[in-house]
């Protein structure tokens, strides 16, 4: 039997915006779980910043969901470029605004509108620990100055006295390398 | 949900991550991918959750090992306090960890011309050996090299004395320089 979560984006915005009662709630829980991680990720990206993220997610999901609702999405069945778009307009007005969060909170936050998932998998930290222990110098400099001090492959090559192909091929094979042991069984902590 | 037709590689998914992909046409197709795929999107948001975990250990001052200056300056930027002795080959520097402190940096120097990458290895007391560090890169003649100890490890050791060798990598290794870090243990509670 198909369940909604098996349904595709737009059977989903198509509910949505038919209101019929009891079937449109469920599918826009369903939008809301499918889309809400993707935005907030766009948000981490481009902002760069945890809590400007989240609040990037309420307010792109309460513009679609408004949208749909009233009928203002022409085509439900590109749905995801939808919210793409209002995500890519919604991250410039919160850089021209410069951070104006508290602002921003208080016009567009509505607490029925659940929290937004925790997208991301819950990482063992004293694991990563052990596994970021057993990579090379190298290469655990490099994961480092790209993740936590977001420095470029460029700015990296730089640093370390390497060509910028390099780092990338250093790069690459260190989140290989720790994916692998982060899953691997023999992992001594 | 359908499965993803057209998976994207790890390294496109990593360049975006890092900000290597050029703004433009590249990344907006990507992204288009990206929120029309689930696979995709969740195999980034594994990528973002292991930046995150880094990050974390990073804040927490768990970072053992070879660090670079860009890293140190980022560290203390954020906050991390990060105790630093400098040491010249040859040189006996008296050190300890101190409340507050989240990581205790040697700073070795050296004459590192004609080098590209050196050994680092730790001797303990009595010669006891305490680990040998290899392909350690080096950029440039007045760069330095950073051995990183977290200030939680530091706390739990005794006093002693560690012996610290730079040795250049090659063919033919030779001695860039010797250090002496004089430990002294913490005695207050919680140093």
């Amino acid at each position: 039997m198909e369940t909604i979560v098996d349904s595709t984006d737009g059977d989903l915005a198509r509910a949505v915006a038919a209101r019929r009662p009891g079937s449109s709630e469920a599918a826009e829980s369903e939008l809301y779980r499918r889309f809400a991680p993707r935005v907030r990720l766009y948000g981490r990206r481009h902002l760069r910043d945890e809590d400007a993220a989240g609040d990037l997610v309420q307010q792109v999901m309460l513009l679609t969901i408004e949208k749909l609702r009233g009928g203002s999405v022409r085509d439900v069945d590109q749905i995801a470029s939808f919210v793409l778009g209002v995500s890519r307009t919604k991250v410039k007005d919160l850089k021209r605004l410069e951070w104006r969060r508290e602002k921003l909170r208080e016009v567009f936050i509505v607490p029925e509108v659940v929290e937004a998932p925790v997208d991301e998998a819950t990482l063992d930290v004293d694991r990563l620990e052990a596994c970021l222990a057993r990579l090379a110098e190298r290469e655990r400099v490099v994961v480092l100055l790209t993740f936590y001090a977001e420095r470029t492959a460029s700015e990296v090559g730089r640093e370390l006295g390497v060509k910028e192909g390099h780092v990338r091929v250093i790069r690459h094979r260190a989140v290989e390398r720790l994916r692998t042991c982060m899953t691997s069984r023999e992992v001594a902590q | 949900m359908p499965r993803c037709q057209a998976p994207i590689s790890e390294e496109t998914l990593l360049d975006y991550w890092a900000r290597e992909l050029a703004e433009g046409d590249e990344t907006d197709r990507l992204e288009e991918h990206l929120f029309a795929c689930g696979d995709c999107s969740a195999r980034l948001s594994q990528l973002a959750a292991l930046g995150s975990g880094l990050t974390t250990l990073v804040r927490q001052g768990r970072v053992a090992g070879i660090v670079s200056r860009a890293l140190l300056n980022r560290m203390q930027r954020d906050g991390i306090h990060v105790r630093m002795y400098s040491l010249a080959p040859g040189e006996t520097v008296p050190c300890a960890v101190f409340p507050g402190d989240d990581l205790v940096v040697a700073a070795l120097r050296a004459d590192f011309s004609g080098v590209d990458a050196v050994t680092l290895s730790v001797t303990g007391p009595a010669g006891s050996p305490g680990g040998q560090t290899g392909e350690v890169p080096v950029a440039g003649p007045d760069a330095e090299v950073f051995w990183a100890t977290p200030a939680a490890v530091v706390r739990q050791m005794p006093s002693m004395r560690l012996q610290l060798t730079l040795v250049s990598a090659g063919a033919t290794p030779a001695e860039l320089g010797s250090y002496v870090l004089d430990h002294t243990a913490s005695t207050l509670s919680g140093t």
